[in-house]
């Protein structure tokens, strides 16, 4: 069954754009058939009609994004989504977000979570920005994370989390 | 006579002039707050009962709100009302200097929701400047596709933001009697809407369960599907530019939006009677909600949708292709109109800063308007916005909105307001499926799986929370029919040969050009005004429904259209202690005018390029009373 890899976030936010920044890039590799890779940066409801459209074709999902939680600038990490959601009130309050135009990772898994159109294994490239102001390309952190990005997510990709 | 306070006549011709031996027309004296302020302070010192109850952010709005009210829960009224803006956009900011090209682009992203009516209002104001005039296909073809974003725009509101205010989870929890009435009361409208009971009607606009919900978020991707055909993308089309559109239509094209059109004649059939329902029966159930969010009926709009073979993009015209709008142009003052020019509309609006975190500023440039019409030196070509976040208490400043006004008077914005002037202006020459009465406007919806159906928006009585709901469900009528409209003069072009969307146009390089861009969003008024000096853009000002209706008190102290409807709402909750209290009175007074805040507040920041690099709390949480 394919894979889907998939971007997420702003365009031109210095680091904080990762996420469609290496679309084009992981779509320049080398890939062995059943990998798509696509920018979902269009809303987390607009991804749930999308991929409401082809139900249980995806057998693994990969994000990859950058995200501001207050960690070292430049690293990366890894996870596998534990599909966990939260209080009624604060997903309403998501999609709230999401249908007036706010693009967010945490708001496009737990949405997607909510109306079940997430594959059993999603996992979760993140890297922490340190720029995230208006304007192209990325500070040096970012610049020297990012092979290393590419990386963690084609092995994400092939191998799936435990790979 | 439309003005009655700045001292502005007209002559046998028509033309506006300053009345005679007026010194210092627009001079003004300003009205402290301090007394309003002690008095507060005094009240909520000496009773328990008198409680200061904020809402920052107010959620389930698009952008940054907040909202602080003092409320009597003993008297159950509200004692003070601030509406604050608390972030602010630098659009102004980004456009100066740049390529007059480049403005519909960049103004789009102002808004997350709506960008298109942003790059066509900024289109209409390139258009003006330049000039250059679409051809009719590239005019019908842009309405239709900014009557499609309303799509978008008005179930979001009607079932995800403000709808569910009215659910079961809300009403059973802060007015259990209500509930009660609900499940004992028939809905009226089944035949249409498919719902038996009232309580049916709450129960399935339940937040993430309920089906008018889960509907209500399916129909956004409907009016996106339609939307791109002609926009290639939403938010923010690619295809609107100066001079008309530059995508290519084909019959392909208009076929793939009827296939969604022909949903939104029965969505908008159904969408009317549930909001009829739900608003007579509230006043059945309780005649005090007749109070909710009520003010007096003072309503900007500066109509939408352009006649293809009327307009003409100038200035000079303007009254006249205004009137042949689909949406005619209006001000209403006390629930009449009072004029349908958008020329005198135009000169009577001003901007100002007293209680908002600007300076105010010198030199305006202009006096008169490109007709030789008087404009004040707060008028939008004069406005400098000039950035200034100190004194942020209530009696000072607290705002990032400024206090837009017209005639000095506190004016509302609304997308029903186009139901309104349309209706009782009674001027409309587009009449295949619309019929103003003078006191009512009819819709003609055609048959799709529902018969057809003609629905009657007729004015209210009372101007408030309800009927602001209910308006914006005929609204999305409006919206069909005028796409509609739209697509069968389209159809018609192309069938006749005429398939061109765009006019060639020369970006000016020398001199200075002067435009406005008269538009719509799908919460009503909205409008670009720009300068242009030697090919850059020089000034760039933009005039947002939300920036009228989220204004705070104007330079003589007189509440914002959200402070008033809520000053005039009486507490109808039921609760068992002051903490037990909600506030969903408040709530669905402010939510009614479908607040939207990402495009409400712009700033300019003198010396600065494009980056703004302050950083300030404007948030409500420190202000004193």
């Amino acid at each position: 069954m394919p894979v889907l890899i998939a971007g997420v976030g702003y365009h031109h936010l210095r680091d904080l754009s990762v996420g469609p920044a290496l679309v084009p890039r992981l779509r320049r590799l080398d890939w062995p058939e059943g990998i798509e890779i696509e920018d979902l940066s269009f809303g987390p409801i607009a991804v749930v009609q999308w991929l409401e459209e082809k139900p249980g074709y995806y057998e693994r999902m990969v994000f990859v994004s950058s995200v501001e939680r207050a960690r070292r600038r430049g690293s990366i990490y890894l996870y596998r989504w534990p599909g966990r959601l939260p209080e009624a009130a604060e997903i309403q309050e998501r999609i709230g977000e999401a249908v007036m135009g706010v693009i967010s990772l945490d708001n496009l898994l737990i949405i997607s979570q909510h109306f079940r159109v997430l594959p059993a294994e999603v996992i979760v490239v993140e890297v922490e920005p340190e720029d995230t102001g208006w304007g192209l390309g990325f500070t040096p952190c970012i610049e020297a994370a990012l092979e290393e990005v590419i990386e963690t997510v084609r092995r994400a990709a092939l191998d799936g989390y435990n790979g | 006579m439309c003005f009655k306070n700045l001292p502005i006549e007209f002559d046998a011709q028509g033309k506006a002039h300053l009345k005679e031996n007026v010194r210092d027309p627009y001079s003004y004296e300003t009205r402290s707050l301090d007394e309003q302020a002690d008095r507060i302070k005094e009240l909520l010192a000496r009773n328990g009962h008198i409680k200061s109850v904020d809402f920052d952010p107010v959620t389930r709005v698009a952008g940054a709100l907040a909202f602080h009210s003092i409320v009597d829960l003993k008297e159950r009224r509200v004692v003070e009302a601030n509406s604050m803006a608390t972030l602010f956009r630098g659009y102004e900011v980004i456009l100066k200097g740049r390529d007059p090209r480049d403005a519909a682009f960049i103004s789009s992203r102002a808004c997350g929701v709506c960008g298109g009516v942003h790059s066509a209002t900024s289109a209409l104001a390139m258009e003006m400047a330049f000039p250059v005039k679409p051809p009719p296909l590239g005019i019908a073809v842009r309405n239709l596709m900014l009557a499609l974003e309303f799509w978008y725009d008005n179930p979001l509101h009607l079932f995800l933001l403000a709808g569910p205010d009215y659910s079961q989870s809300i009403v059973q929890l802060t007015n259990p009697e209500i509930w009660e009435k609900a499940k004992a009361s028939d809905a009226p409208r089944v035949k249409i809407h498919g719902f038996r009971m009232i309580s049916d009607i709450m129960a399935e606009l339940n937040p993430l369960s309920g089906a008018l919900y889960l509907e209500g978020l399916e129909m956004t991707r409907v009016a996106r599907e339609a939307y791109v055909n002609i926009g290639a993308k939403y938010p923010h089309p690619e295809t609107v530019i100066p001079g008309g559109m530059t995508t290519t239509v084909t019959i392909t094209t208009f076929n793939e939006i009827f296939a969604r059109l022909r949903q939104l004649f029965d969505y908008c059939k159904r969408t009317v009677a549930i909001w009829d329902d739900l608003c007579d029966f509230f006043y059945y159930a309780n005649p005090e909600y007749k109070k909710v969010g009520a003010r007096p009926a003072n309503i900007i709009d500066s109509g939408i949708w352009d006649d293809p073979f009327a307009y003409d993009a100038s200035y000079e015209n303007c009254n006249e292709w205004g009137e042949r709008r689909w949406a005619t142009p209006g001000v209403i003052v006390d629930g009449q109109v009072v004029t349908t020019k958008l020329q005198a509309l135009n000169i009577g609006v001003e901007e100002f800063v007293e209680h908002s975190y600007y300076e105010t500023w010198d030199s305006p440039r202009y006096t008169t308007d490109p007709a030789g019409n008087p404009i004040s030196p707060y008028h939008m070509w004069n406005k400098q916005t000039k950035p200034h976040p100190t004194g942020q208490n209530w009696r000072e400043k607290y705002s990032w909105s400024t206090s837009p006004r017209w005639d000095r008077h506190a004016m509302e914005a609304e997308c029903s307001a186009r139901l309104w002037t349309t209706g009782a202006a009674n001027i409309l020459p587009h009449r295949r499926f619309l019929e103003p009465t003078g006191a009512s406007l009819k819709m003609h919806v055609p048959e799709s799986t529902l018969p057809e159906m003609e629905l009657e928006w007729k004015i209210p009585e009372i101007w408030n929370a309800f009927e602001r709901n209910r308006g914006r469900a005929y609204h999305l009528a409006f919206t069909t029919l005028v796409a509609f409209d739209n697509w069968l003069v389209g159809m018609d072009l192309l069938k006749q040969g005429y398939d061109q969307v765009h006019t060639p146009f020369e970006t000016p390089r020398k001199g200075s050009q002067i435009g406005a861009g008269f538009w719509g969003a799908g919460r009503g008024y909205l409008t670009h005004h720009a300068t242009i000096d030697n090919g850059a853009l020089s000034n760039y000002q933009i005039l947002t429904p939300s920036t009228w209706n989220a204004c705070p008190r104007d330079p003589w102290g007189n509440p914002g259209p959200y402070e008033e409807a809520v000053l005039n709402t009486p507490i109808l909750e039921e609760f068992s202690s002051p903490e037990n209290y909600k506030g969903i009175d408040i709530l669905r007074t402010i939510r009614s005018f479908d607040p939207c805040m990402p495009c409400t507040t712009h700033i300019h920041v003198d010396g600065a390029d494009h980056v703004i690099l302050r950083e300030v709390n404007t948030c409500g949480c420190g202000l004193d009373e």
